[in-house]
């Protein structure tokens, strides 16, 4: 182990650890594990009116990251329940800062049940909805789409209570039950259920959500597999109320704290179709729209710029340049990490399966400004070793939204080993 | 006149076998299918051309009556990876997502041995039979007669469209068969080898002719009468990842 590097020491210690701790189980096929590392960075946009912020150091654009992680995931069985844990040791090492290191468990779940009745307790990931994109009803999960690398998702605490039969399946989960009411988007308390049902070559899906503070919404989905080639998916949703940022009205210009809170806005509509083909040579396409209302509407985006201008009239003016390019940072808040930039999206993906092979090519488009972001990766699977390196850029007209992003580009690689 | 005297011939045995041909499927299914239940112990193993081994893949296959199939990928590099099949219906249960993706036929046959290839251990009820007729087993080796069967698919989720398929006179076993796409291309051909009481099919070996004459090997390790609940069979319970031991 001397001989590894300190990242992948400390993560190969981090996994001993684990397995040291379930010595019965290290040799079951139930359990599992992946070594992994993977290198990300990308290029600051050198225009558009974050650059200067970032160039003054406030850290807008994420500096390059080297990750080595060692995850372990399996099952136990205690007494008539199942004890499901997956547990990730990650080391990480931003370029001009120190090395930081956590170890997390992304599922830690007890859970048990007689015939079609099934309940869990703990850390869980649930993902429900249809699509790639954009899932308007992933209630529970509320997983971060079109993400540049695909890193495990860490559950959400709940109470989840099933019942299934041949052809449906009821949930009902308290997700966050120990949560702060205020706590926003997948962090927020909630009741959330669905009903699937499966209809010969359609799946129907109900959904529905009550927040501790965004209150009720309800949603449906289906899937449908038209032809051997051919299969297309839809999902809508309406929201009684839905959290987004506001800028602050009482805020001064050069802002001494952060202006942007966190405000509860009115009803809200969201749906998305789109389908996928996948012809006999193995090449998949996929094509989906979205319209997404809790987005930032070209009013709030409008405001958004004005308020840039306003900043650089304050540089201009020989306003100090820490307390401006401070502002302009905290103008970044309003891109979302999770959700959509624009309301109106479209969003393609080009891939071959080939050998162990797959390159992919994948375009999110915004046609209210032509601003596009492009991302193409290729990957090789073997049987226990993964590769994988892909570039995204952000294209389109400099006015474009997704032109104002604090990157212009930004590339992975990655290497994973399956044990 | 030797065209003459094959058509008369053929003539002669199609009635005998027109109103058998579905018992005679059946019985060559029951050379990988020996239960309406099974569950099914799989090795994959693909080859270069040069005979070299490439990758080898391990799958749980609980093959159920009624063309239900759920298969659990075993391998380190597709560890909690399901697929599950319920007649011309399939889902894709990927680990990391925790959520059942609805897949077309065309996605079922990504890979070397297609999922198909794995899950389906039966072609009663999935194909038409017609009988061409007596041939010999192997294109080069007249010693040994066959009789050969074209199959057409009755539905439209099957793996392949058409299937040129050799029995064994007597036993009607398994011996080779040609596995054509939708587009009519002919996309592997199998062979299939038999235990030494000659009652089971061991492995069936299927070259690619769509690429590069590689050749998979699918060995069934072991078989044992199974019947999975039918919770097991709705792909919302299988993202519960629940211990189907």
């Amino acid at each position: 182990m001397t001989c590894l590097p300190p990242l992948w020491r400390r993560a190969a210690c981090a996994l001993a650890a684990l397995l040291a701790a379930t010595p019965s189980q290290a040799d079951d096929p139930a359990w599992h594990g992946v070594l992994r590392t993977y290198w990300q960075g990308g290029r600051a946009a050198n225009a558009g009116p974050l650059a200067a912020a970032d160039a003054a150091g406030l850290a807008i654009s994420p500096p390059s990251t080297l990750n080595s992680e060692a995850q372990l995931q399996g099952a136990l069985m205690l007494g008539g329940a199942q004890l499901r844990v997956e547990a990730l040791a990650r080391q990480r090492r931003r370029s001009g800062e120190d090395e930081q290191g956590r170890m997390q468990f992304n599922e830690a779940q007890l859970s048990g049940g007689s015939g079609p009745w099934q309940w869990t307790v703990g850390k869980k990931v649930l993902s429900w909805d249809v699509g790639q994109g954009f899932r308007p009803n992933d209630l529970v999960q509320q997983e971060t789409r079109r993400s540049l690398l695909n890193l495990p998702l860490e559950g959400r605490s709940m109470l989840l209570g099933e019942y299934f039969s041949a052809e449906r399946a009821w949930s009902l989960a308290a997700v966050n039950p120990t949560a702060r009411r205020s706590a926003t988007g997948g962090s927020e308390p909630a009741l959330a259920a669905r009903v699937y049902q499966r209809d010969g070559d359609a799946d129907w899906h109900g959904f529905a959500r009550l927040g501790a503070h965004t209150g009720a919404s309800v949603g449906a989905a289906a899937a449908w597999v038209v032809n051997e080639s051919l299969e297309l998916h839809a999902s809508a949703r309406y929201l009684r109320h839905h959290d987004t940022l506001r800028h602050s009205a009482d805020s001064p210009p050069l802002s001494a704290s952060n202006p942007w809170l966190n405000q509860r806005q009115g009803s809200a509509r969201q749906w998305l179709i789109g389908g996928s083909w996948t012809t006999a040579e193995q090449i998949s396409l996929l094509l989906e729209a979205w319209r997404d209302d809790t987005a930032p509407s070209a009013a709030d985006w409008r405001g958004w710029a004005a308020r840039n201008a306003e900043l650089s009239r304050y540089a201009a003016a020989g306003a100090p340049a820490m307390a401006v390019a401070g502002n302009q940072a905290w103008q970044a808040q309003m891109f979302p990490t999770s959700g959509n930039l624009r309301r109106d999206s479209l969003f393609a993906r080009l891939s071959w399966t080939h050998d162990g092979w797959q390159p992919t090519l994948d375009a999110l488009y915004h046609p209210q400004d032509g601003g596009l972001m492009l991302t193409a990766a290729l990957s090789w699977q073997g049987d226990r070793l993964k590769l994988e390196a892909g570039l995204r850029r952000h294209a389109g007209p400099a006015s474009a939204l997704i032109r104002q992003l604090p990157q212009r580009s930004q590339a992975y690689a990655w290497l994973e080993w399956a044990y | 006149m030797t065209r003459t005297a094959c058509l008369l011939a053929l003539c002669a045995i199609a009635p005998a076998w027109g109103q058998d041909l579905d018992t005679l499927l059946r019985d060559a299914d029951r050379y990988r299918m020996s239960a309406d239940n099974l569950q099914v112990e799989t090795l994959v193993q693909t080859y270069h051309a040069s005979g070299e081994l490439d990758k080898e893949r391990r799958y749980t296959v609980f093959a159920q009556a009624g063309r239900q199939s759920l298969v659990l990928m075993q391998s380190p590099a597709e560890q909690g990876q399901k697929v599950l099949m319920l007649g011309d219906d399939f889902w894709l249960l990927m680990p990391n997502s925790q959520r059942p993706l609805r897949i077309t036929p065309m996605q079922k046959l990504l890979g070397d041995a297609s999922t198909g290839d794995i899950a389906t251990l039966s072609w009663s009820g999935d194909y038409r039979a017609e009988l061409v007729g007596e041939e010999p087993c192997q294109p080069n080796e007249a010693a040994r007669q066959c009789l050969h069967l074209s199959l057409h698919a009755t539905r439209k989720g099957v793996t392949y469209s058409r299937i040129e398929l050799w029995l064994g006179k007597t036993r009607h076993e398994p011996v080779r068969a040609d596995l054509y796409v939708q587009s009519d291309k002919l996309a592997k051909q199998a062979r299939f080898t038999l235990d030494k009481a000659r009652s089971t099919v061991t492995d069936m070996i299927l070259t690619d002719q769509l690429n590069k004459q590689k050749e998979t090997r699918v060995s069934y390790q072991s078989r044992k009468p199974r019947s999975i609940p039918d919770t097991w069979l709705n792909p919302m319970f299988l993202v519960r990842n629940p211990s189907l031991d």
